[in-house]
């Protein structure tokens, strides 16, 4: 594989200049992207397109001068408050629904609806419903993280190879046993996989909730800005939630590949 | 003792045709502290029987018991050495090994303690936390050993425990194994497909044919114990092997006319 043996030749490089670490390794490709932005906001010189450093700029001014603080602060209130309860939930129906197959004939149906629903369209409602509130951008996260997580457990579980559970039995294993020592490790590496693509998704709702009514967090300054055809602030601020989701998925990376090593085979 | 009075075993046929019989009538009596091989072609039935004996599967008619306890699950007076190993790859060797303890509540360190001595017994000091996908095949059935002696059964069911190594490390495994058991006074149930196998290894060769499964004749090995793979050179052991060879040639023609 050319790209591949092309990816190990700059991580080489790197590594011989000094660098450590895998992570600006991962890096590269993202600065790259981020210069031919520089460059053709100079060349282009469109209104709609400022070079990345008028923005960063921005956005650096922005939270210095206070009026990012509240917004990112609402946003990422209702990100926790959706994201933590639709994991702990999540992983616990996913469970649950991996080891009866009468739970995942009744639910399933359900679990696939909702994952082809497009959450944003039940915003409107939501709002109806919960009145304007930020409760209804805590909804809208856990849905959109929610039904993705409950989906990779339960295929986690069923992952579970079935060599494993007889020896477990073999060794007197309760059902409570095979369940914590068995099933749940053999599930890890999937429903961490469904963490991390549950917060993407929370993220994406969040956004869409937000930009739907105007009022709280991100979404409402990306709308106001947008309206005012600021291209730059309204960068400055899409940089902002692009930050966040980076650090949300590294996190989840780290967590990731301390847990589940012992699943990847080596190179 | 244990005693297995007419057991049978169907499976459901996944076609919806007539359920497959994996053990038709399988009546035979162990003694307390024999080795005994079980013999045969593969898909005879010699893991059914193994896991019937182990309570993992339900027989639909007659009865096993140790003593005289009929089995209707597994305990802890029993632990299985499987073909494929079934180690837990997120755990290392010492976890592995203590898996079982630990499912019986055994405190951190008794864990830590008995998979140490265990690690020690079956040679593989230096890969306390190594996971097994860093292990050699050999070494993997190693920990599968370990971790059954280490709740320490009184009866010790193997499933071709050696079936998936390298000749020379099956020769060492085998040796090692000999000089394990020899004095511990454990029970032995010990499933192979090779003649040289059962014939070092056991007291006594239980002989089964597949279609239905059934076991068709019990021989007494007779060589002397303690043993070493010396034996190998002694006439009674080429002469046993020969006979094994016929007997399971016989019913590959039996199966092959009918
Ligand atoms: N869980 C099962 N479901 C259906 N058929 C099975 C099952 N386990 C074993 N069998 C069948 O029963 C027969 C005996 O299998 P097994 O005991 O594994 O034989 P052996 O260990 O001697 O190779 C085989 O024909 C096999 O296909
Ligand atoms: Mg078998």
């Amino acid at each position: 594989m050319p790209d591949g043996a092309g990816r190990a030749r700059v991580a080489g490089l790197l590594r011989l200049g000094g660098w450590a670490g895998g992570e600006l390794v991962a890096a590269v490709p993202l600065l790259a992207g981020l210069a031919v932005w520089e460059l053709a906001g100079w060349m282009l010189g469109f209104r709609f397109l400022p070079p990345f450093s008028r923005v960063l700029a921005t956005a650096v001014g922005m939270i210095a001068g206070g009026e990012l603080m509240a917004p990112l602060g609402a946003s990422l209130l209702s990100l926790a408050a959706g994201y933590l309860p639709a994991a702990g939930l999540g992983v616990t129906l996913g469970l649950l629904m991996g080891r009866s197959r009468g739970l995942e004939f009744v639910l399933s149906p359900y679990l696939n609806a909702f994952m082809a629903t497009p959450r944003i369209a039940l915003v409107p409602i939501l709002y109806i419903v919960l009145g304007l509130n930020r409760a209804v951008q805590a909804v809208v996260v856990f849905l959109g993280a929610f039904f993705v997580i409950v989906w990779s457990t339960m295929r986690g579980v069923r992952s579970a190879d079935r060599d494993h559970v007889e020896m477990a039995r073999a060794f007197g294993a309760t059902k409570r046993q095979v369940m914590w020592k068995i099933l749940l490790p053999s599930a890890l590496p999937l429903t961490l996989a469904g963490l991390r693509l549950g917060i993407g998704q929370a993220i994406r709702a969040m956004i869409a909730a937000e930009m739907f009514i105007a009022v709280f967090g991100l979404g409402a300054l990306l709308r106001t800005y947008g309206g005012r055809f600021d291209a730059e602030r309204l960068l400055a601020v899409l940089l902002v939630v692009v930050a966040v989701a980076l650090v949300c998925a590294l996190a989840a990376a780290r967590l990731d590949r301390h847990l589940t090593a012992w699943s990847r085979t080596p190179r | 003792m244990i005693t297995i009075e007419s057991a049978r075993v169907r499976f459901a046929s996944t076609e919806g045709g007539a359920p497959m019989v994996a053990l038709a009538d399988v009546s035979l009596t162990i003694a307390r502290g024999e080795f005994l091989c079980i013999l045969g072609p593969s898909g005879c039935g010699k893991t059914t029987l193994l896991k019937a004996m182990m309570g993992l599967v339900p027989l639909d008619s007659g009865q096993i018991r140790i003593g005289s306890h009929a089995v209707t699950g597994p305990g802890a007076d029993r632990a299985m050495v499987f073909q494929n190993y079934a180690l837990l790859p997120w755990a290392d060797v010492t976890a592995n090994i203590a898996f079982g303890l630990e499912l019986r509540g055994a405190s951190r360190e008794e864990c830590a303690r008995q998979a140490a001595h265990w690690i020690k017994a079956v040679g593989l000091g230096g890969f306390e936390h190594h996971l097994p996908r860093q292990l050699s095949g050999g070494m993997q059935q190693r920990v599968g050993l370990a971790r059954a002696l280490a709740v320490e059964p009184e009866i010790l069911l193997m499933d071709e425990p050696f079936g998936a190594v390298d000749a020379q490390t099956r020769r060492l495994l085998q040796e090692d194994l000999l000089d394990l058991m020899q004095r511990s006074g454990k029970t032995v149930v010990f499933v192979t497909h090779s003649m040289e196998e059962a014939v070092l290894l056991g007291d006594r060769v239980a002989l089964m044919s597949p279609r239905p499964g059934r076991v068709r004749e019990v021989i007494e090995v007779g060589l002397t114990r303690p043993r070493t793979a010396s034996v190998e050179r002694e006439p009674r052991f080429t002469e046993l092997k020969e006979y094994l060879w016929e007997r399971l040639r016989a019913m590959r023609d039996e199966a092959a006319d009918a």
